[in-house]
């Protein structure tokens, strides 16, 4: 049977994971890939690592660490953030990511998509989609949810999906970095839009929501503060979810 | 004593990194040479080859085609000698594969690949399932019956000989997961990324097949 992966996720700028609420008082959680070869030890059946300052000048250095996360893990690497053109996604791949993740360069150039697909395989293009309510609608935002674009979330998920998308990371704009759960409903609306894999992503707090967010049908639950803080370890959210009737890899 | 040398063909397809360093790490110490397979080969150079693929299945073909891989590996196929195809690279063995169109494989083990077919099916199948026994071999000893592996796949394996599958995989439906014939073995998921049980089965293949 197919189980429900857990994925830590690492904010990382340069070599170090951060941690920012909604992307203000960013505080430095670690080293990266130290904590990539832990996460890979404890039982993560995936890794997701994403630039978050993708200036020029960091953005060697954080190459560099994809680089060296590669070389300690076993387990499959997505990398998002800084991708602009098919260029981007090439290099990412040969620093040894297993998938890389499209955000707001989609938004601007949909046919990235397709063109990354056709040249890599839609098995390692993942579409990340930031979604948002606004005015009773849930729209595709961008830039960490500061600009709301005209897009409407389910047009937008079915879009990347005939264009080639192997998978859709969704990330909720109204419950990221809040520890209050994911946002059920709006992953419950993409997951029954689509029919590749959906990462839950945004607002995991404690172990009941991971049960919840299993029962979106999203086939990928993504966390990041209740790890990097030590709260819960990987092992005990499988054993939870285990217990719950939730098929994972334990 | 002479080293045994282990080819690892690079099909354009994926990278090949991770299974590049789970080879690196098995041979260590031991009289084994990993070499990189680019472009025409001699295959009388090579005690095992391993091909890893991702993506499609007739590009994957059109690439060996095109790097003057094809020939000396069907000519090594074609007489039985050590192969571990991965994924696409385990694929390729069929006699062919319907994607948008058709493709004629490399025509080794009988059977063609076709798409998951339920529509309830979340496609691509990605992440961790688990491997059951038809039965014991080399490669899959060590327990590894039931344990996960890590696939990322929207096609499979069908039509197959059941003499040929070592193991089998549930998702909608029950597929080949593991198969083989003579000294040639294909393994759907992708072990190099399938930390310590994946890590296992190269293993058992470089050391024990």
């Amino acid at each position: 049977m197919l189980k429900t992966r857990i994925i830590p996720c690492l904010d990382v700028i340069k070599n170090k994971v951060v941690k920012g609420v909604n992307f203000k008082n960013i505080k430095v959680m670690g080293n990266a890939v130290e904590m990539a070869r832990y996460y890979s030890l404890s039982g993560a059946d995936e890794l997701c690592m994403l630039d978050i300052n993708a200036s020029y000048q960091n953005r060697k250095t954080f190459i560099k660490t994809v680089e060296a996360i590669a070389k300690v893990i076993n387990i499959p690497l997505t990398v998002g953030g800084g991708i602009s053109v098919l260029d981007d996604i090439t290099d990412l791949l040969n620093a040894g990511a297993d998938k890389v993740s499209i955000n707001s360069a989609a938004v601007k150039n949909p046919k990235l998509i397709r063109q990354a697909s056709i040249k890599h395989g839609s098995q390692c293009i993942v579409v990340a989609i930031d979604g948002k309510r606004h005015e009773n609608k849930m729209k595709v935002v961008v830039k960490g949810g500061r600009e709301i674009t005209k897009k409407e979330l389910i047009v937008w998920a079915k879009e990347v999906q005939s264009l080639g998308a192997g998978e859709i990371l969704m990330t909720s704009m109204d419950t990221d970095g809040v520890q209050n759960g994911f946002d059920s409903s709006m992953l419950k609306k993409v997951t029954s839009n689509v029919s590749i894999p959906v990462i839950a992503s945004g607002g995991v707090g404690n172990l009941e929501h991971f049960y919840l967010g299993h029962l979106t049908k999203s086939t990928g639950l993504l966390a990041a503060s209740v790890f990097h803080s030590g709260k819960y370890k990987i092992k005990s959210v499988k054993k939870y979810l285990k217990n719950k009737g939730v098929p994972v890899r334990l | 004593m002479k080293k045994k040398v282990i080819g690892l063909i690079d099909g354009q397809s994926g990278n090949i990194g991770s299974i590049n360093k789970a080879i690196k790490e098995i041979i260590k110490g031991r009289p084994y040479q990993l070499k990189i397979i680019k472009g025409e080969f001699d295959n009388s150079l090579f005690s095992k080859i391993i091909l890893p693929g991702q993506g499609a299945y007739a590009t994957l073909i059109s690439n060996l085609k095109k790097l003057k891989i094809y020939k000396p590996l069907k000519k090594y196929l074609d007489n039985n000698r050590s192969y571990l195809g991965i994924c696409v690279g385990m694929q390729i063995l069929s006699d062919q594969g319907h994607e948008d169109k058709t493709t004629k494989g490399l025509g080794i083990i009988a059977g063609e690949i076709k798409k998951f077919k339920s529509k309830k099916l979340i496609i691509p199948h990605m992440g961790w399932n688990s491997i059951r026994l038809n039965k014991e071999d080399p490669i899959i000893t060590n327990n590894l019956d039931n344990k996960d592996f890590y696939f990322v796949h929207s096609y499979i394996f069908q039509n197959i000989k059941k003499s040929n599958v070592l193991a089998n995989t549930h998702y909608g439906k029950k597929f080949p997961s593991i198969i083989k014939k003579g000294n040639i073995y294909g393994v759907q998921f992708h072990p190099e990324k399938s930390h310590k049980y994946g890590l296992n089965l190269i293993k058992n293949y470089i050391l024990k097949s």
